[in-house]
């Protein structure tokens, strides 16, 4: 029994066990050398394990890649207060799919994971803010953290260290803005989903007010293999300013979609040749979204020089983002789905900031209307300046996010646009 | 002395307190920046996006109500790209806004309309068709114009956190978000939501009261005190045709920052009453009917001559301080004698949560701590019915000013020696009166009010006065006057510098200190009366 | 390829290569719901809320439903933290969260009923209507969309015979679109009430429904 698809190129860290229920079980994750690392860490204290995640380049898997070290030593000190550790589990971001797997299959990286960091930071409470639909996820994790707190793991004077943590799996219900960590924020302490204005950042006043932190599930469940093995260790997979392993969500059109580890800095067209056995049906290549729909498109050519590391991808134009890697054959109908994606934004924007509550609709409309044939080239050239207007002048990224799929989709297959505007007809639809 | 802070904003130098905002230090160099969220009595959520200004160095537009200021920081609010952004966003929020001007009750006064017309595009480039919400009565004064609002969320958030009743929320997220009330439950019950209309800068919540009564530009605002309660909030008459349509809140942070409550802001149809008492009328005795003033006057003061030596007066705490005032001296100047006053009161207080400075007091009159102070006596029950069984059957002079004697039987002043009723509508007990006297209400005259605190506040003339209606001031200072109690007063400043030249609680007081803000008066004279 | 999807285990086990059973994929442990009361408070909030089972008169909240209520509450340092898995538990219950049902629990958390509507619009998967039996949720997102994820939604549609967000005759399904459910190697990706069916194609619909069908008799 194995996971759907592996591959030789992988190096499985994070995702050793898929594929193998078991793993689930606290007795074979601790057979198999499960909470050492949290043991650890407890003997390091909380800045070793600070300088030892800073050391391994870990960068935060959740979009930002923000090098996790260094936001663990924002939070302070001797603040007296209460500290917390977000675990953002709410993955929606169209195009990812990891987090799903990896707290399905290996429920018990990720707790020891948020166990870790929380020490570090000084937070006596984790809080996994998990995405609502995952109901299945859900229930896998609030019985694998039942189980931690039986074996002692989770609680009151953990291995008798004197160290108390506790975690709560806490079940979002439906905004994709609640990924945005401000959002998350709000949304756990009871409230509309919406992203705070900052400053103040969330390592001054975060959750309830207190210090927080708030980490991918990704980042989180590569915390244990640092600890236990070292940074340097870490660092000996990937390049040198983008250094780990990291999952690749492939979707769209290949022969095997799915999630692949593989160190950063992997060439994208390998990525679809050898790793996810080539193009559907051997059709060519269009375009391919490296990071989630939240960054640039890019065609063909771009994507033969792209290697997916952070620096790799703003080399071509685009963002490495959550290493999302949608695949589109020469069949894709490239205005119709970007328009799908925008529908996105506009059905996901909470609302708050004009640009964005205001102009993901508008855009979507727009868009709407090329599709079907009654656009003018005057609406590209409004959307191209109305979407800039949308880019840095909002409360979160998420308006920036509208922006990313129509300028370069206008930028690099506006004959698409114009076909349909001249033709009032969709090329590529079969 | 706190902390200040140097800054250039649009090439003007500024120094401002440490923490100051951007949007309020650019109001010291004379900028507006535009914004529609922000509100100085609201928390600041940064959402409306208009307020977005260049700070050089910062790699964003920055939003000027959440950011404060930085030494040495160089501020462009209207360079191009600030202008730039605005018109963004002011694009943005026409998309989907129905435009209707034309009968928008906002319309004139209306910051979408001011700002779209200052820096808007010429051509809209919206071509979809628009959204839809339409209508919905929010309960209470409040009508909800869904289509226009512009989600800028200072209605919710004066529920919440001001009037600290949570009945106003979003509803929906993104371009589907409206503003509503938990179904059917409104803002009913509440005690100052008509402060939600004030806000909203755009004509999506409606007084249902002023709905379609006049448009703004034909309305002229004069600041002026609300008399429904000792608060003494301030407040602005707008008028059209002289007769009061509405009344909004003043600024001042010391009594009633931006608000009113509910009850004050709908109690101005009286000062509209018709049926005025216009001219002088002396009944009894020669001469008599209606007169001019001078000869009215004239006639009081004869028939007065013998009657010396026994006085006793009704006064209102409607009356401003300066007429109390000159009642008083011609009170002494007719030998002495008790001033007593009623005033209504009402069961509970109502606060505003969120501002615990303004609340509805129970005293229901203006101007109680004014007549407190000049030793007016106060009588009667909490309806301000009743008590003046002394002064029903008073047989020497009796002077009624402002008091309508409504709950008096006919026989009021029936025996009194000279029964002088100055008020500004007639009633069965006034009917008695030897010498009617028309006076104006507090919207025809200027003048001043002490509130609870006893803090004095001015207020102006709003409406003409009917007929040959006068200042009580006026009237009763010239009579003193006559009688050798002080000098002519001709202006309500000099009315009021007449009180203070007499009155302890108001010495070294002038109109000037006291300006549109109030001046507390001098506290180590103790209250009486009440 | 197995017979049939339903047997899909929720996971990517049906791509034509793979043929895995439940049992295999979820291991014997995980199969089967946590207990009613919430077992351990830490995941007491973490619950399936969208069940085919419906009772749109239950007490909000008695016997072990108070008592997972009652546990929520001892995980946030503030009441208001519980709004989101209380609206979850009354909807589990109840199907759908009804003026009633919210103003309920802003009495049991001591917030204003305008309040809790505000916050239960916002997301998604409150349903603020009745449902059908079976919510069928078909991602349409750009990956599930470039697998054909258009014929899949019509494909219910067909068999339901109903439009988007109508419930069908027969009280069984409402079918609505959704936003990506992070399922998109396995396109197309369709959650029905708690459960995910992954790789689901047109033709698979009418088994599908038929299967959900019989599960109720
Ligand atoms: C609109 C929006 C949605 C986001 N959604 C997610 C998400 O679903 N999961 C996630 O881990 N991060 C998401 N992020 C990124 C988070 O804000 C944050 O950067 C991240 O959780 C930090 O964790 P990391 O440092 O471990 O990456 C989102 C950001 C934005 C602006
Ligand atoms: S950018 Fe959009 S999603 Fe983000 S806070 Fe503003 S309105 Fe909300
Ligand atoms: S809200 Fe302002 S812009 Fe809109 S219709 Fe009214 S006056 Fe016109
Ligand atoms: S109704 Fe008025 S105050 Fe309320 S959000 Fe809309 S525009 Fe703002």
């Amino acid at each position: 029994m194995a996971y759907p698809y592996v591959s030789d190129h992988e190096i499985r860290i994070v995702s050793k066990y898929f594929g193998d229920p078991k793993q689930r079980r606290v007795e074979t994750y601790v057979e198999r050398g499960g909470y050492k690392a949290l043991e650890k860490a407890f003997e390091m204290g909380p800045q070793g394990v600070i300088d030892e995640v800073k050391g391994s380049g870990l960068r935060g898997r959740g979009g930002a890649g923000f090098p996790t070290g260094v936001k663990w030593s924002f939070m302070p000190k001797d603040s007296g207060k209460p500290h917390y550790l977000l675990c953002n589990a709410d993955e929606s971001e169209p195009g990812t799919f990891k987090d799903r797997e990896l707290m399905r299959w290996d429920p018990h990286q990720l707790i020891e994971g948020c166990l870790i960091g929380a020490y570090a930071i000084g937070a006596g409470h984790v809080y996994i803010y998990c995405r609502g639909e995952f109901f299945e996820v859900n229930q896998i994790l609030a019985r694998a953290v039942e189980d931690a707190y039986a074996k002692g793991y989770i609680g009151k004077d953990i291995f008798g260290s004197g160290n108390d943590l506790e975690v709560t799996v806490h079940q979002g219900a439906g905004a994709y803005i609640c990924g945005e960590e401000t959002g998350l924020m709000n949304s756990l302490e009871g409230k509309r989903g919406q992203p705070r204005v900052k400053p103040p950042f969330p390592a001054a006043v975060g959750a309830f007010g207190m210090p927080s932190t708030i980490n991918n599930v990704e980042t989180l469940a590569a915390v244990p293999h640092i600890v236990e093995n070292g940074g340097d260790w870490y660092r000996g997979f990937g390049t040198e300013k983008s250094p780990g392993t990291k999952m690749f969500c492939v979707s769209g059109h290949v022969n095997k979609p799915g999630n692949y580890e593989l160190p950063l800095g992997f060439p994208l067209m390998k990525l679809i040749e050898d790793v996810c056995g080539g193009m559907r049906d051997g059709r060519a290549l269009k375009a391919v979204i490296p990071g989630g729909s939240s960054v640039p498109i890019i065609d063909a050519e771009e994507s033969a020089r792209c290697n997916l590391d952070y620096e790799g991808c703003i080399e071509v134009g685009t963002m490495l983002g959550c290493a999302s890697v949608i695949v589109m054959d020469e069949t894709a109908d490239i205005v119709k789905q970007v328009r799908r994606m925008v529908d996105f934004y506009a059905h996901e924007s909470c609302g708050q900031c004009t640009p964005c509550r205001e102009g993901s609709s508008w855009t979507a409309q727009i868009l709407k209307r090329i599709e079907e044939g009654r656009g003018t080239e005057e609406d590209l050239d409004t959307l191209m300046e109305m979407t800039q207007q949308m880019v840095g002048t909002t409360i979160c990224v998420l308006s920036d996010s509208v922006a990313a799929p129509v300028q370069s989709s206008i930028e690099k297959f506006r004959d698409e646009y114009l076909a349909l505007i001249r033709r009032g007809e969709r090329v590529g639809a079969a | 002395m706190a902390e200040m802070v140097t800054l250039t904003i649009d090439g003007k130098e500024v120094s401002v307190r440490k923490g100051t905002t951007i949007l309020e230090a650019a109001k010291q160099v004379g900028e507006e920046v535009p914004h529609y969220c922000y509100h100085p009595g609201l928390s600041s959520p940064a959402m409306c996006r208009m307020c977005l200004v260049e700070v050089e160095g910062a790699p964003k537009p920055m939003p000027g109500c959440v950011t404060t200021v930085a030494e040495g920081q160089v501020v462009n609010t209207q360079s191009g790209e600030a202008r730039h952004h605005r018109q963004g966003v002011l694009e943005f929020y026409l998309v989907n806004h129905p435009l209707d001007c034309p009968i928008c009750d906002m319309s004139g006064e209306c910051y979408l309309q001011d700002y779209v017309h200052a820096e808007g595009r010429k051509h809209g480039r919206g071509r979809e068709p628009k959204r839809v919400f339409g209508r919905d009565d929010f309960g209470g004064d409040v009508l909800f114009y869904g289509d226009r609002c512009v989600m800028c969320t200072r209605c919710v958030r004066f529920m919440s956190e001001v009037e600290q009743d949570h009945r106003l929320t979003v509803v929906e997220r993104g371009n589907r978000s409206v503003i509503d009330t938990f179904f059917d439950e409104g803002l009913d019950g509440t005690h100052f939501h008509g402060n939600v209309v004030d806000i909203c800068p755009v004509g999506a919540l409606v007084s249902k009261d002023f709905l379609h009564k006049a448009r703004a530009w034909d309305l002229t605002h004069t600041p002026s005190i609300c008399t429904s309660c000792s608060q003494g909030c301030n407040i602005d008459h707008h008028t059209r045709d002289n007769l009061v349509q509405r009344l909004k809140p003043r600024e001042n942070l010391d009594v009633n920052g931006w608000w009113i409550c509910d009850y004050g802001r709908h109690n101005y149809e009286w000062m509209n009453h018709g049926d005025r008492l216009e001219a002088p009328l002396v009944r009894g005795g020669e001469p008599s009917g209606a007169m001019g003033w001078g000869d009215a006057l004239r006639t009081l003061l004869e028939r007065a001559a013998d009657k010396k030596g026994s006085v006793k007066a009704v006064a209102s705490p409607f009356a401003s301080n300066e007429s109390l005032g000159a009642l008083k001296r011609l009170v002494d100047a007719l030998g002495g004698g008790d001033i007593v006053y009623r005033s209504p009161r009402a069961e509970d207080e109502v606060t505003l949560e969120g501002f615990p400075t303004l609340v509805r007091r129970k005293d229901l009159s203006p101007n109680t701590g004014g007549a407190g102070r000049l030793g007016m006596k106060r009588v009667g029950d909490d309806e301000g019915h009743g008590g003046l069984e002394n002064v029903a059957n008073h047989d020497g002079v009796l002077i009624v000013l402002g008091d309508g004697l409504l709950d008096q039987a006919e026989a009021f002043g029936a025996d009194a020696g000279l029964f002088v009723y100055l008020g500004t509508h007639g009633s069965a007990a006034a009917a008695e009166a030897d010498i009617v006297l028309p006076i104006t209400s507090h919207a025809e005259m200027e003048g001043t009010f002490t509130n609870y605190e006893g803090r004095v506040q001015r207020f102006w003339p709003s409406l003409d006065a009917p007929g040959m209606a006068r200042p009580a001031w006026l009237v009763l200072g010239a009579l003193a006057a006559e009688l050798g109690r002080g000098s002519v007063v001709k202006t309500a400043a000099e009315a009021f510098a007449a009180l203070a030249a007499e009155a302890p609680a108001f010495s070294g007081m002038t109109y000037d200190d006291i300006g549109t803000r109030g001046a507390v008066v001098n506290e180590s004279v103790s209250l009486t009366g009440d | 390829m197995s017979d049939a999807p339903f047997r899909n285990p929720g996971w990517a086990g049906n791509t034509g290569e793979f043929d895995l059973t439940e049992e295999q994929v979820r291991g014997d442990d995980f199969v089967g719901e946590r207990p009613k009361d919430g077992g351990h408070p830490s995941g007491a909030g973490a619950l399936p809320y969208m069940l085919a089972e419906k009772e749109p008169e239950a007490e909000l909240f008695e016997g072990e439903y108070q008592e997972r209520f009652e546990k929520i509450l001892t995980r946030y340092p503030t009441k208001q933290a519980s709004l989101l898995p209380t609206l979850g538990l009354a909807q589990e219950l109840r199907g759908y969260l009804s003026p009633e049902t919210m103003d309920r629990c802003a009495e049991l958390l001591d917030l204003s009923p305008a309040y809790v509507r505000g916050v239960a619009t916002f997301y998604t998967m409150y349903n603020k209507r009745p449902v059908g039996r079976h919510l069928v949720q078909v991602c349409t997102n750009i990956s599930c969309n470039l697998a054909g994820a258009d014929e899949v939604v019509d494909a219910f549609l067909r068999y339901t015979d109903t439009e988007l967000g109508e419930t069908s005759e027969d009280g069984n399904f409402t079918v609505i679109e959704a936003e990506c459910l992070a399922a998109c190697g396995f396109p197309t990706c369709v959650q029905i009430n708690s459960r995910y069916y992954e790789n689901v194609t047109p033709a698979e619909v009418p088994k599908l429904c038929e299967h959900l069908k019989a599960e109720g008799e």
